[in-house]
C-alpha cells in the first residue's frame, strides 16, 4: 500500500454508475426523463439542489458515462467571470455543430449558490444568457436554491430536489468500503461518524478515512477521540423548526448562528411561515410584532451604517418569535409544512409591474405637468376607469399619449385585447393618412415639376419661334 | 363623443395657454399680466391648494413673455420627482448658462411643489437663486406658504391662489362638455365638485372618465368614484376585524402587486376607511386602530419594509376584530 500514492476516498468511492447513487429515485427519473426530451423541453436547464454530500455532482457524472455524454464543467475553483461561461457556451454548441458525429454534449455548472459574489462579476447573467442560447442541457448544482441571489434561475431552471441520505444508506456505504480497505468496524464507531455526517456522504467518507486509513480497527474511543464536533448549516426549513420549537430564548438564538439563512432572507422566510406554525391569533400578533421591531432595526441599520444594531435584531427574530406562543405553547411542535416565501417569487413580478408603472407615471407627470405621484394617486385610477369601460376611446388616449402596450396593460386589465386592437388600427388608419398625405403632397409636387416642365418648353418653343421669326 | 383618431386629457386640453384666458384667480391674473407688459418680474412664490392654478398661471405667464417658442426659455422642475438639490443645481446652472436671443433678458425656473423640500435644500435653493438671479427668475409652487423657509419667502413676492368655488367648477366642467359635445347633467357636474373640492384638475380628471361611461350622470360619477378607489383596502380590513388573518394577509399582497401601491399608500387608505362611516366598528376602536396605523406609518419612515410592517398591522387588527366581536 505503502508504495501507492493516496487517493483520497471520496473520489476512490465514488458512484460510478447510476445505480450507485442510492435514495435519489424520484430526482434520477426526473433527470433521465428531461435529458431524454431534450431540446423539447418547458426549461433549458436544470438546477439540482440538495445538502452537501448527497450526489448531485456523482449522478451527473454517472449519466454522463452510462449516456454517453461529454461532460463540459465548471465548478466553483473556475472563474466565473460572465467571459468564461460564454466562452464554455461557444465551446459546447460550435463543437457540436462541427462534428456531428462526435459525442452527445452536456453542461455541468457546479455549485452556482458560489457564483453570486463580487469576483464573479455578471456571473449569473451569463448563466441565464447561456441557458437563453444553448444547445446542449445544461445541468446546475446549488445547495440553497432558496438564496435571493439565485432567484433568477427560478424562472429559467427546472428545480430538481435531492433528498439527504438516510442513515441505513450511509451506514451500507461505510461498511463497503471498510470491506474493501480491510478494515475491522465496530458498527457503534460507524454510527458515531454517521451521526455527526448529519445525511452528507462526503462528510462521512472522510470522517472515516480519518480514523480508519492506517489502522486495521476502527473503534468508537478512536472515533471520539479525533473528531471534533462539526458545524453544520441548516437549510431554511429546519432553521424554522428549530427556531419555532425553542424553549429558551439562547436556544433560539443558537439556531441562527447555524443557519444558511441570513437575516435578511430569514426575514422572508419568517414573515411567510410564522401564521402557518402559530394557530392563536395573539400568539401569531406577539410574533409579528417582534418581527416587525427587528425590521425597524434592520432599517435604522441601513439609515445610520451602524451594524452594532443587528444583534438587537436578530434577538428579536429568534427569541423574540421563539417565545410568543404563550396562548397555545403546544403549537411550537406541531408539524408544520412550511412553504417558500411568496415575497420572493412575487418579487420579480413586482419588479416588473413597479417598472412599468414609473415609466407611465413620469409620462403622465410631464404631460399634465405634475410630480409622478400626483400621476400615481389621482390620474392612473382615472385612467384605468376609461381604460376598463370605453376601450375605443381608451385607444385613443393611448395613441396621443404614446403609452407602449405594456402600460396599456397595465391600465386595461383584462381589456387589454380590446384595447390594443383599437390601438392597432387606429394606428394603421393613422399611417394610411400619414402616407396618403405624403403621396398627395408627391403628387402636387410633380403636377408642379410637370408644370413648370411645360412652362420651360413652351418658352422654348416661343424663343425657337422667335428666333425663326427672326431668321426670316 | 368626437370620431377623433387620438385624444387628450381634458387636463391638459383645457388649460389655459394664456394668461388671457384665465377666468379664475383675477387679481393675481391682473398683477402677473403687468409683469407681461414690464417685460420684468420678481422671484415668486405660488402658494395654495391643488388644482387652483398655480401652474397653469406659471406657465401661462411664461406663455405670454416669450410667445409660443416660450419652453426654450423656461425649466419645470418637480422638487417631488428631483432627487437631491445637487440635481437641481445642475440642471439650473446648465439652463441658466446660454445666453438670450429675446428681449427678455430672463429665464424661469418652475420649481413644482417646491414644499415638499426639506429645511436644509431649501437652503441650499436660496443660494441657487441668489447665484443665478441675473438670468434667471424662479417661480415656487406650493400647497403651504408655511412650509417655505423665511429667507426664501422674504425673496419672493408672494401669491395666494385661493380655492376655487363651487360655481366656478360647475361652469368650467360644463364649458368643457359643450367643447366636447358631451351630454351632461347638472347633478352630475355637482357630485364632481362635491368629491373634489375645489381641485379642478381633479375634477376634470373624473368628468373625463365619467364621460367615456357615456353622460355625465350622478350615478356615472360615481361609478368612476367607486372603480377609481376599489374597494381592496375594505376587504382587506374586513377579513382581519373576522380573523381571516392568512387570506387578509394573502390579499394584501394582491393588491400592492396589481396596483403598485407603497406601503404609506395602502396605511393611508386604511386611515380614510377606519373613519369611514359605513364602516361598522365601535367609535373608541376608530381613535385605538388609528395609533396603531401611525405607529406603523413611523416605522416605516424609519426605513422598515412595507410587507412585514402592514402584515403586522394585520395580525393586531385582527386581535381588535375579536374584541369587536366580544363586545358585539
Amino acid at each position: 500500500m505503502s508504495g501507492q500514492a493516496k487517493i483520497p476516498w471520496v473520489i476512490k468511492y465514488r458512484p460510478k454508475k447510476i445505480n450507485d447513487v442510492v435514495n435519489q429515485e424520484e430526482a434520477k427519473a426526473k433527470i433521465l426523463d428531461w435529458l431524454k426530451k431534450w431540446p423539447n423541453v418547458a426549461k433549458k436547464a436544470l438546477l439540482l439542489y440538495g445538502p452537501p454530500g448527497c450526489g448531485k455532482t456523482s449522478l451527473v457524472e454517472a449519466i454522463a458515462s452510462e449516456l454517453g455524454y461529454e461532460l463540459l464543467e465548471m465548478n466553483a475553483s473556475d472563474f466565473r467571470r460572465k467571459e468564461d461561461i460564454e466562452r464554455i457556451a461557444m465551446r459546447a454548441s460550435t463543437i457540436q455543430s462541427l462534428f456531428a458525429s462526435s459525442k452527445k454534449k452536456l453542461i455541468l455548472l457546479d455549485e452556482v449558490d458560489g457564483v453570486a459574489n463580487k469576483e464573479d462579476v455578471g456571473g449569473l447573467e451569463a448563466i441565464e444568457h447561456l441557458v437563453k442560447i444553448t444547445k446542449v442541457p445544461v445541468i446546475m448544482t446549488a445547495n440553497n436554491p432558496w438564496d435571493q441571489k439565485l432567484r433568477i434561475l427560478r424562472d429559467i431552471a427546472e428545480f430538481v430536489q435531492f433528498k439527504k441520505l438516510e442513515k441505513r444508506d450511509l451506514m451500507k456505504l461505510l461498511q463497503h468500503i471498510c470491506i474493501a480497505e480491510n478494515i475491522q468496524c465496530n458498527e457503534d464507531a460507524l454510527e458515531y461518524i454517521i451521526a455527526r455526517a448529519e445525511g452528507d456522504a462526503r462528510a462521512a467518507i472522510n470522517d472515516l478515512q480519518a480514523v480508519g486509513e492506517g489502522f486495521s480497527e476502527v473503534t468508537l474511543e478512536r472515533a471520539k477521540a479525533l473528531l471534533r464536533p462539526r458545524d453544520k448549516e441548516r437549510d431554511p426549513f429546519e432553521t424554522l423548526k428549530l427556531l419555532f420549537s425553542s424553549r429558551y430564548a439562547w436556544q433560539a438564538r443558537n439556531v441562527l448562528s447555524q443557519s444558511q439563512l441570513d437575516y435578511e432572507q430569514l426575514k422572508l422566510w419568517l414573515e411567510e411561515n410564522i401564521p402557518y406554525q402559530y394557530t392563536n391569533l395573539e400568539d401569531i400578533c406577539r410574533a409579528y410584532e417582534a418581527l416587525s421591531k427587528a425590521d425597524v432595526y434592520l432599517g435604522r441599520i441601513v439609515k445610520s451604517g451602524d451594524w452594532d444594531l443587528l444583534a438587537y435584531a436578530m434577538d428579536l427574530m429568534s427569541a423574540g418569535i421563539a417565545l410568543a406562543a404563550v396562548n397555545n405553547p403546544r403549537d411550537k411542535d406541531k408539524w408544520t409544512k412550511y412553504s417558500f416565501p411568496q415575497r420572493i417569487s412575487m418579487m420579480a413580478k413586482l419588479k416588473e409591474v413597479r417598472g412599468i408603472r414609473e415609466d407611465l407615471s413620469t409620462i403622465l407627470a410631464r404631460h399634465l405637468h405634475i410630480s409622478t405621484s400626483t400621476a400615481k394617486s389621482d390620474v392612473i385610477p382615472v385612467l384605468k376607469v376609461i381604460f376598463t369601460s370605453n376601450t375605443e376611446y381608451a385607444a385613443k388616449l393611448a395613441l396621443s399619449l404614446g403609452l407602449s402596450e405594456k402600460m396599456i396593460e397595465i391600465l386595461a386589465g383584462p381589456n387589454k385585447h380590446a384595447v390594443l386592437n383599437h390601438y392597432k388600427k387606429l394606428k394603421e388608419l393613422l399611417e394610411k393618412r400619414a402616407a396618403e398625405a405624403l403621396a398627395e403632397r408627391v403628387v402636387r409636387q410633380e403636377t408642379k415639376k410637370e408644370e413648370s416642365e411645360m412652362k420651360k418648353s413652351k418658352e422654348k418653343k416661343e424663343a425657337k419661334d422667335l428666333l425663326s421669326f427672326a431668321k426670316k | 363623443m368626437s370620431t377623433a383618431i387620438s385624444e387628450l386629457l381634458w387636463a391638459e386640453k383645457y388649460r389655459p395657454k394664456s394668461l388671457k384666458e384665465m377666468v379664475n384667480q383675477e387679481e393675481i391674473v391682473k398683477r402677473l399680466m403687468k409683469f407681461v407688459e414690464e417685460k420684468n418680474m420678481p422671484h415668486m412664490l405660488f402658494a395654495g391648494p391643488p388644482g387652483t392654478g398655480k401652474t397653469t398661471a406659471a406657465l401661462a405667464l411664461a406663455h405670454d413673455l416669450y410667445g409660443e417658442d416660450w419652453r426654450r426659455y423656461v425649466l419645470e422642475l418637480n422638487a417631488s420627482d428631483e432627487r437631491g438639490i445637487a440635481v437641481i443645481r445642475s440642471k439650473v446652472k446648465e439652463f441658466a448658462r446660454s445666453k438670450l436671443p429675446g428681449e427678455v433678458p430672463f429665464k424661469i425656473v418652475i420649481l413644482d411643489e417646491a414644499d415638499n423640500m426639506t429645511a436644509d435644500a431649501q437652503q441650499a435653493l436660496r443660494r441657487i437663486m441668489e447665484m443665478f438671479v441675473e438670468t434667471t427668475r424662479f417661480i415656487l409652487i406650493a400647497n403651504y406658504a408655511s412650509k417655505i423657509i423665511d429667507p426664501i419667502q422674504s425673496r419672493c413676492a408672494a401669491f395666494r391662489f385661493t380655492q376655487l368655488k363651487r360655481e366656478d367648477v360647475v361652469a368650467r366642467l360644463k364649458w368643457i362638455c359643450e367643447q366636447e359635445k358631451v351630454l351632461c347633467q347638472l347633478d352630475g357636474l355637482e357630485a364632481i365638485y362635491e368629491i373634489g373640492g375645489g381641485d379642478l384638475r381633479k375634477a376634470i380628471n373624473i368628468l373625463q372618465a365619467a364621460a367615456s361611461l357615456g353622460e355625465v350622470t350622478v350615478s356615472n360619477v360615481y361609478k368612476v368614484v367607486g372603480l377609481a378607489h376599489p374597494k381592496e383596502v375594505r376587504e382587506i380590513l374586513n377579513l382581519a376585524f373576522a380573523g381571516r388573518f392568512i387570506e387578509a394577509r394573502d390579499r394584501l399582497r394582491e393588491l400592492m402587486v396589481t396596483y403598485g401601491l407603497s406601503g404609506i399608500d395602502v396605511l393611508k387608505q386604511m386611515h380614510r376607511e377606519i373613519f369611514s362611516a359605513d364602516l361598522k366598528i365601535p367609535e373608541d376602536m376608530r381613535v385605538i386602530i388609528a395609533d396603531h396605523i401611525g405607529e406603523i406609518q413611523f416605522r416605516l419612515v424609519e426605513g422598515a419594509d412595507d410587507e412585514i410592517q402592514l402584515t403586522a398591522l394585520l395580525a393586531r387588527l385582527s386581535i381588535l376584530g375579536k374584541k369587536i366581536q366580544d363586545k358585539a
